[in-house]
């Protein structure tokens, strides 16, 4: 159970004056389960890559498959659900109800089940049930953003790809949005993220794609990616190495305030007083 | 996303270096001509004359092809509206409407002239920045006497420019909305009143909003509409002249 990216070329206007090489020999993987993080520069391909994820791009040269099966067709999308960037401009049902339900009842999902994984999809995401009868136009940027992840979220795909997800994101609903992605991933959902804040999703990530210029140039964990490009660590890591160089037992390989607070607390021995 | 609808092509072509101004003359020329042209005899003669500038220009059939192919299904419907609905000699009978020769005759004229159009007018798109459009719209304006109506050549010359960039911008739209809601499922062979519905609704808020932040943005940016200068210096050459009587005789000629 995977989505199998192998040596994908891809071109946009070949033959033509504007012809540009999007993706250039790409090789990767994605299991079940897997919380994935592909991210790279503006132009570095990520977006052009997420639509070979469920058929929406055929490479030039090269092959995905997802679960065994050449992706494309339907069968293939009710699998990889995507959600593509600038979300909050892609709704369009009378109610935020008609809107989430639009994509699980394309793939045929009916009543009871398609109102239980509405309310299911809008309850992960801390929007509640009351909201549904609600316009999506009345809602402010960032719970748009939220109804039209939900609305992937309702068709319960095998494999979830997020383009940009955290972006016009309080604080707190991102928060509540890398948890709901966590619990998924746990429950073996693969989730993957694209993003350009990788401070914020190195504490939640187990691998990282990093492309640059069409080709895949890094592959690994997050604690590999330290290593390999310190520049877009989070300020917590910094302090972590900080503190290790000054002779603290910290692990450097930290990226959430959370995990930073127990090391610290475990190390200056402060464990059971803050538990207490 | 990388879309080659009414897109600038860079290049030197000889239709690339043509004074602009030469270009919407010619593209007006042509316009009248096509929607004059009654056989397919001339308009036989109307595709000649577009592969004889096709290869002045440098630019890949496929460009062309690419900013016609979102329009085949609208001329699709024409076509099919003519062949029923106009009285004439039956050729068969389906659902209550005679499908008639005559009907047959207008909407294979019909379409081919709306497609000719297109192309001509992806040609002119494809060979000339939409900057250089614009200030040989502005020039052509000019002397026309439209401060009596209260505008101006600039604030033409302006919407045109901005309706140029919205061609390109509003299709990219499209394409990311389309593949969203491909992505839930949609299938516009199946459903394709179900795919009008999902698609207008945020088109229309997408074309209505991003219009009211370009004016906003340009309001905040102090543009009032009057006179500016151009980065263009337009200057009519001879060979400009020369092509714009040899095309102005060869549509007289062909068509």
């Amino acid at each position: 159970m995977s989505i199998e990216v192998k040596d994908v070329t891809f071109r946009y206007a070949p033959g033509t004056p504007l012809e540009t090489t999007a993706l250039e020999g790409i090789s990767l993987s994605i299991n079940k389960g897997d919380f994935v993080l592909i991210s790279g520069a503006i132009g570095s391909g990520k977006s052009t890559l997420i639509r070979h994820l469920n058929g929406l791009l055929r490479p030039s040269s090269g092959q995905v498959t997802v679960d065994g099966i050449a992706a494309y067709g339907k069968k293939v999308k009710a699998k990889v659900g995507v959600l593509f960037q600038f979300p909050h401009q892609q709704l369009f049902g009378r109610t935020i109800f008609e809107d989430v339900a639009f994509g699980p009842r394309n793939f045929g999902l009916r009543n009871p089940e398609l109102k239980r994984q509405v309310h299911d999809a809008l309850e992960m995401l801390g929007l509640g049930q009351g909201i549904c009868p609600t316009s999506p136009f009345s809602l402010s940027g960032g719970q748009k953003r939220l109804v039209a992840i939900a609305g992937v979220l309702a068709s319960r795909p095998d494999y979830i790809v997020l383009d940009e997800p955290l972006s016009g994101l309080d604080a707190e609903h991102k928060k509540s949005l890398l948890s709901a992605l966590q619990l998924l991933s746990s429950k073996g959902t693969s989730v993957v993220v694209v993003s350009h804040q990788v401070s914020d999703l190195l504490s939640v990530a187990q691998k990282i794609f990093l492309l640059d210029r069409g080709s895949l140039v890094f592959s690994g964990t997050p604690a590999e990616y330290a290593k390999h490009s310190p520049p877009s660590m989070p300020e917590i890591n910094f302090l972590m190495k900080e503190l290790r160089s000054r002779g603290f037992d910290v692990r450097d390989d930290v990226f959430g305030i959370d995990d930073a607070f127990s090391e610290i607390t475990r190390v200056l021995g402060l464990k059971e007083a803050v538990e207490e | 996303m990388n879309t080659l609808f009414f897109r600038y092509v860079p290049g030197n072509s000889f239709l690339h270096r043509l004074d602009p101004r030469v270009k919407i003359t010619g593209m007006m020329i042509v316009s009248i001509s096509i929607f004059m042209s009654s056989s397919l005899r001339q308009l036989a003669s109307v595709a000649l004359l577009f592969f004889l500038l096709l290869l002045f220009s440098s630019i890949s059939p496929k460009i062309i092809f690419d900013a016609v192919r979102p329009m085949l299904l609208f001329l699709a419907v024409i076509f099919i509206l003519q062949f029923f609905l106009m009285d004439g000699e039956p050729v068969f009978y389906i659902m209550g409407h005679d499908a008639t020769y005559e009907g047959l005759r207008h909407g294979v004229l019909l379409i081919l002239r709306f497609l000719f159009l297109l192309m001509f007018a992806s040609l002119l798109t494809a060979t000339t920045t939409p900057s250089l459009i614009t200030a040989g719209m502005e020039r052509m304006l000019r002397p026309l006497p439209l401060r009596k109506l209260g505008i101006s050549s600039f604030d033409l010359a302006t919407m045109v420019f901005l309706s140029l960039h919205f061609v390109p911008f509003l299709y990219g739209s499209f394409s990311h909305l389309r593949d969203a809601q491909i992505s839930r499922g949609l299938d516009m062979r199946r459903n394709p009143l179900g795919a009008v519905y999902s698609l207008s609704v945020p088109m229309v808020r997408i074309a209505i909003t991003s219009a009211e932040e370009v004016a906003v943005a340009m309001e905040s940016r102090c543009y009032q509409g009057e006179h500016r200068s151009s980065l263009h210096i337009l200057l009519l050459q001879k060979k400009d002249m020369a092509a714009l009587i040899s095309f102005s005789i060869m549509v007289l000629a062909l068509v």
